[in-house]
C-alpha cells in the first residue's frame, strides 16, 4: 500500500483554470496541491486574455454581452458564475501578474468595458479583452501605419499574408521581411525568444531591421520578444527602432502562454501551493458520493493524494480528459463523472461543414449552479471541461477559466466553511 | 477560341488515362489528354494502394487472377519507384470458413500465384499486431502501390514524347460529325476558357463516368455502375505487410500498408452517382471492427481519415445489379465503330488499379486499329521516368534525404516531412494550384495533424510567392480546411478527435479564420 499524501484541495490540471483555483485556494489559506499530466493549454494558447469576442457577432463591450449571454444560455459557464465573479477575477489577474516575477510585464486593455481588436498571425483582428503589455500597441483603433516583420527563417510567421489582410481591412499596413542571425533554417518563436532575451542580438536585429522601415509609427512582430524580461526587451527595441512596437501571437508553441504559466505558477508557489506535473491522475477513490482520493501514475508507481476537495481542471477533448471512443461513447476518463452536452445516440456528432458549430462542441462535465459536479459532492469543476461554451468560436477561453477557477475557490471557501462541511 | 489539333484525345486523368497517354505517345502518336479536375483525382486517387498478386481473386475470377499476376510483374519493373515491396498475406481468422483456404492455395496454383504456406508462429513474428487466433497464413507477392506517383510519372513521360496533358479541363461536349466523333470541346473550370480540340480518336477512359460522356457522344447502353466504398487510413503502419483476410472477396478484408499509414478497404455499396461520397456511420463502425479482426486492439489506433472510392463496373446484362462485387471487375474496351458504328470513339471502363497497363494496352491497340496503324505497346519494357534503376521506394527514404540535410532545411509539414524548398517549387511548377492540388503531390496534411500546423504555413508561403490577393489566399486555406473536415469528421474519436480540437483552436482560436475578410 502506497502511503497517502493528504491536502486541503488537490486541483487536477495546469492550465490557467487550474493554476488559478489552487492559488485562489491556496491564498485562503489551504494546502493544496496541483497534479497534472504535463503543462496545460498555455502553451498552446495565444497569452491573451479573451473574455467574450463573438456572441456570435462581434462583441463591442464584452461586459453587457456577456450579462446578455448568460441570460440567453442558462447551462452557459457565464450563466454559472455571474458577471460579477468574472469581474473580480480579471481584476485579480491583473494584479497578480502585476506582482509577478516578469517586471514591468502586465495585462492591459479595455477589460469588460471595451474590447480592443489585435491583429492575429493571419492578419484577422482577434477580440481581447487583455493582452501582454507586449501586444498593447497592436490594438486596431490605435494603428496609423504599420509594418509587419518577419523572417524566412520562421516557418510560423508569414508578414506579407498578415499585412494584406490587414491592408484589406483599411489599415495601413506593409510586410517587411528582415534576415534573423539564426544558426537553423527551422527556427521557431520559442528558439527566437531566447536570443531576445540577449540584448546584444536584440541590438544587432534592430540594426538589421531599422534601415527598412520607412514612414511606419508601429511595427509588429511574431509573439517572441523573450522570456526573461519581455518588458525590458519590448522598451529596447522601440527606442532603438523609434517606434511603437507589438507582438502577434502565432502557431504553438506560445511565447507569450509561456510567460503567463511562469507568472501563475509563480503565484502558486507564492501562495504555498505545490506543483507536481508528470503526475498523471488515472483514478479516483469515492466513497458514496464522495471522492476520497484520486491515483496518480508517475515513474512507474502510483500515489495516493487524499483531500475534502477535488478541483477537476483537466481541460476537455481537447487535453484529452473527455474522450469520444470508436463506438461513439463520451466519457469524463479521470472520475468518470456524468456529462452534459452530448448528442445522444443516433443523433449526429458533427456536421459535413467545418465553419458550422459541432454538435459535441458544448459538451462537458454535468455540474451543479456551484460547479460542483453532478454526482460528485466535493468535486468542483472548471475551465475547459465546463459544458455549454465553444470558447474556441466565441473566442472566451481565458476569461471562463478565470472566472469558473475563481469561483470555485469561492464555492470551497463557502462550503468547508459551513458546519455540515467542516467535519468532512 | 483556341483549337488543338491531336491524333489521340484522351478523356480522363486517372490511372488509366493517363497510362493510355503513356502507351499512345510511345507508339509516336500525339496525344492530348484532358482530365476535368486534377490527375488522379477520381477513383484511381481514391483506393487504397494495393497492387494485388493475383491471390484475392484466385478462387473466385481466375482470369481476373491471372491478368494481376502479369501486370503484378511488369509493373515491379517498369514502376519500379512507385512501388514498395512489401509483400502480402492472406490469413484465416477464426471468422473465415476453413475449408477456403485450400481453395486458395489450388487457385493460387492455377493461376500462377506465387504463394507459400508459412507457420503461423513465422506470420506472428513478421507481424506481431496480427490476431494470434489466425490458423493458417500464406505469403504473397501483394504490394503497396503510390497512385499519385504512378499517374505523375506517366503524364511526365507522356509529356517526354509530345503528350499535352490538361488537368482541369472539363468536356463540355463531344463533337460528331456524321458518323464519326471529331474530338471535343472543353472548359477550364478555374477561368471559363474553353478549348477546341480536334482529334483523330477520342478515348473515353472516364471510369464510372464513362456513360456520361458516351452520352455526350451520343451514343446509349453504356451502363457503368458506381460501386462505392469506402477506406480509412490509420495512423501509422499497423502493419508493413498487406495482410488479406483468406476468404471469398468481401468488406473490410484487407489492410495495406502505404508510405506512412495502412489502410483498411472496403465497403461496396451500389450508388447512381459516380460522385457520391457519403461515407455512412454503418460502414465506418463496419470497417472498425473488421479491422479488429485482423490487428485486435484496431479501435483504439488513432483513425485518421475516411474516404469512398467509386469502382466502374461495368454492367453484365445476365445479373441483377444486388451486389455490385458480383458485377464482373473485368475491364471492358468498346470500340464504337465495331458497336454501334460511330468511329473515332474507344471507351475503355471497368478494370481495377493493378491492371491499368494493360487496360491502356488493350485500348490503343483499338485505337490503332482505327487509324489503320500496326505499332507494338512498349509499355511492358519501357519504365517510366524515376523508375529506371528498378528499385523500389521504401519508407525511410524522405527521412533519410531529410537527414543529410537537417540544419539547412524548413519542414513546413513535419508529418510527413515536407521541406520549405519542395513546396515553393511545386508553387512554382503549378501556379493557380490548390493546396489540395499540392498535398497530392507532396503528401502535405495528409499525417496525423492533419494539416493544423502546415496549412498557416503553406498559404503564407503561397501569398508570398504567388502574389496571390489576400482573398485568394484566405480562400485557398479555407477550401483546404474545409477539404481536411470532409475526411475527418465521420471518422473523429479517440486522439483524432483531440488533435481537431488543438487544430480548432489554432485556427479558430489563434488565427481567427472565420473573421479574415472575404
Amino acid at each position: 500500500m502506497n502511503r497517502e499524501l493528504h491536502y486541503d484541495a488537490v486541483v487536477i490540471g495546469a492550465g490557467v483554470a487550474g493554476l488559478v483555483a489552487a492559488t485562489r485556494l491556496a491564498q485562503g489559506g489551504a494546502r493544496v496541491c496541483v497534479l497534472a499530466r504535463g503543462v496545460g493549454s498555455t502553451h498552446l494558447a495565444p497569452g491573451t486574455v479573451d473574455v467574450l469576442g463573438y456572441a456570435p457577432d462581434a462583441v463591442r463591450e464584452p461586459g453587457p454581452a456577456l450579462e446578455q449571454l448568460a441570460a440567453s444560455q442558462p447551462g452557459h459557464p457565464y450563466a454559472l458564475v455571474g458577471a460579477g465573479v468574472v469581474a473580480d477575477a480579471l481584476d485579480w489577474f491583473v494584479a497578480t501578474v502585476q506582482a509577478g516575477p516578469l517586471p514591468g510585464y502586465g495585462y492591459v486593455g479595455g477589460g469588460l468595458e471595451l474590447g480592443g481588436r489585435y491583429p492575429s498571425a493571419l492578419g484577422a483582428l482577434r477580440p481581447s479583452a487583455l493582452v501582454p503589455v507586449t501586444m498593447a500597441a497592436g490594438e486596431a483603433q490605435q494603428l496609423g501605419r504599420l509594418c509587419i516583420v518577419g523572417t524566412p527563417a520562421l516557418r510560423d510567421f508569414h508578414p506579407s499574408l498578415c499585412a494584406a489582410n490587414l491592408a484589406a481591412a483599411g489599415i495601413d499596413a506593409r510586410a517587411v521581411p528582415v534576415e534573423l542571425e539564426l544558426d537553423r533554417a527551422d527556427a521557431n518563436t520559442l528558439g527566437v525568444a531566447r536570443r531576445f532575451d540577449d540584448p546584444g542580438w536584440r541590438a544587432r536585429f534592430c540594426a538589421r531591421l531599422a534601415p527598412l522601415l520607412g514612414g511606419e509609427d508601429h511595427v509588429g512582430l511574431p509573439a517572441m520578444l523573450g522570456l526573461r524580461d519581455p518588458f525590458g526587451a519590448l522598451a529596447d527595441v522601440e527606442q532603438r527602432l523609434g517606434r511603437r512596437v507589438f507582438e502577434i501571437p502565432t502557431l504553438p508553441p506560445s511565447v507569450p502562454g509561456m510567460r503567463l504559466y511562469e507568472i501563475l505558477s509563480s503565484a502558486l508557489r507564492a501562495a504555498g501551493g505545490r506543483l507536481v506535473l508528470g503526475a498523471e491522475v488515472v483514478s479516483g477513490r469515492w466513497s458514496g458520493g464522495r471522492v476520497e482520493a484520486v491515483v496518480t501514475r508517475a515513474a512507474g508507481h502510483d500515489r495516493v493524494y487524499a483531500a475534502p476537495w477535488f478541483v477537476l481542471a483537466s481541460g476537455g477533448f481537447a487535453s484529452g480528459a473527455i474522450e469520444l471512443d470508436s463506438h461513439w461513447t463520451a466519457r469524463e476518463r479521470i472520475l468518470g463523472l456524468p456529462l452534459r452536452g452530448v448528442p445522444p445516440a443516433g443523433e449526429p456528432r458533427f456536421v459535413p461543414e467545418y465553419a458550422s458549430e459541432q454538435p459535441l462542441a458544448r459538451a462537458g462535465v454535468a455540474v451543479g449552479g456551484d460547479l460542483r459536479a453532478e454526482g460528485a459532492d466535493n468535486v468542483l469543476v472548471c475551465g475547459a471541461a465546463l459544458p455549454g461554451a465553444a470558447p474556441w468560436r466565441e473566442h472566451s477561453g481565458e476569461g471562463i477559466a478565470l472566472a469558473s477557477a475563481f469561483r470555485v475557490a469561492q464555492v470551497v471557501g463557502e462550503l468547508a466553511g459551513s458546519p455540515a462541511e467542516a467535519t468532512a | 477560341m483556341v483549337t488543338l489539333s491531336t491524333d489521340v484525345l484522351v478523356i480522363g486523368g486517372g490511372a488509366t488515362g493517363a497510362g493510355v497517354a503513356w502507351d499512345a505517345a510511345l507508339r509516336g502518336l500525339d496525344v492530348v489528354l484532358v482530365e476535368r479536375r486534377d490527375l488522379a483525382e477520381g477513383t484511381s486517387g481514391r483506393f487504397h494502394g494495393l497492387l494485388h498478386s493475383g491471390g484475392r481473386y484466385a478462387v473466385k475470377d481466375p482470369h481476373a487472377a491471372r491478368e494481376c499476376v502479369a501486370e503484378n510483374r511488369i509493373l515491379r519493373r517498369v514502376a519500379a519507384d512507385c512501388i514498395e515491396d512489401t509483400g502480402g498475406m492472406f490469413v484465416a481468422t477464426p471468422w473465415d470458413e476453413a475449408a477456403f483456404a485450400d481453395r486458395f492455395v489450388q487457385g493460387c496454383a492455377d493461376v500462377g500465384v506465387d504463394c507459400e504456406e508459412i507457420a503461423v508462429r513465422e506470420a506472428l513474428s513478421d507481424e506481431p499486431r496480427l490476431n494470434p487466433r489466425i490458423s493458417r497464413a500464406f505469403r504473397v507477392p501483394d504490394a503497396s502501390i503510390d497512385v499519385w506517383k504512378t499517374v505523375w510519372a506517366l503524364a511526365r513521360g507522356a509529356r517526354q514524347h509530345g503528350a499535352r496533358v490538361l488537368p482541369y479541363h472539363e468536356v463540355v461536349s463531344v463533337n460528331r460529325d456524321g458518323d464519326a466523333v471529331t474530338g471535343a470541346r472543353v472548359r477550364d473550370p478555374r477561368s471559363g476558357e474553353e478549348i477546341e480540340i480536334e482529334a483523330r480518336v477520342t478515348v473515353n477512359a472516364t471510369g464510372a463516368w464513362a456513360g456520361r460522356i458516351a452520352a455526350l457522344a451520343g451514343i446509349e447502353g453504356v451502363n457503368v455502375l458506381p460501386g462505392r466504398g469506402i477506406m480509412i487510413a490509420m495512423n501509422h503502419r499497423l502493419v508493413n505487410t498487406v495482410v488479406n483476410r483468406c476468404q471469398m472477396p468481401t468488406d473490410g478484408d484487407v489492410i495495406v500498408p502505404i508510405r506512412t499509414v495502412s489502410v483498411i478497404g472496403t465497403t461496396d455499396r451500389l450508388t447512381d452517382d459516380p460522385d457520391d461520397h457519403t461515407v455512412l456511420e454503418e460502414e465506418v463502425e463496419q470497417m472498425l471492427d473488421d479491422g479488429e479482426k485482423l490487428v485486435p486492439g484496431f479501435r483504439r489506433a488513432r483513425a485518421l481519415r475516411v474516404w469512398t472510392g467509386v469502382r466502374p463496373l461495368f454492367e453484365d446484362a445476365k445479373q441483377a445489379p444486388s451486389d455490385t462485387r458480383d458485377v464482373t471487375r473485368a475491364h471492358a474496351v468498346l470500340d464504337h465503330k465495331a458497336r454501334d458504328g460511330v468511329r473515332g470513339l474507344v471507351t475503355i471502363t471497368g478494370g481495377k488499379l493493378t491492371t491499368f497497363r494493360l487496360m491502356a494496352q488493350e485500348t490503343v491497340d483499338a485505337v490503332c486499329a482505327q487509324l489503320g496503324l500496326q505499332r507494338a505497346c512498349r509499355t511492358s519494357v519501357e519504365p517510366l521516368p524515376g523508375s529506371e534503376t528498378g528499385r523500389h521506394y521504401h519508407l525511410g527514404e524522405r527521412l533519410a534525404r531529410k537527414e543529410a540535410a537537417l540544419a539547412g532545411e524548413q519542414m513546413v509539414c513535419e508529418c510527413e516531412l515536407v521541406s520549405r524548398a519542395k513546396l515553393e517549387q511545386a508553387i512554382d511548377r503549378f501556379p493557380a494550384a490548390s493546396i489540395d492540388d499540392i498535398r497530392r503531390r507532396l503528401r502535405l496534411g495528409m499525417g496525423p495533424c492533419q494539416g493544423g500546423f502546415c496549412i498557416y504555413r503553406t498559404t503564407g508561403i503561397m501569398h508570398a510567392r504567388d502574389g496571390l490577393a489576400a482573398e485568394q489566399a484566405n480562400g485557398v486555406l479555407l477550401d483546404f480546411l474545409q477539404e481536411r473536415w470532409k475526411g475527418s469528421w465521420p471518422i473523429l474519436y479517440g486522439d483524432q478527435l483531440r488533435q481537431a480540437r488543438l487544430d480548432d483552436w489554432i485556427f479558430q482560436g489563434v488565427l481567427d479564420v472565420e473573421h479574415l475578410p472575404r
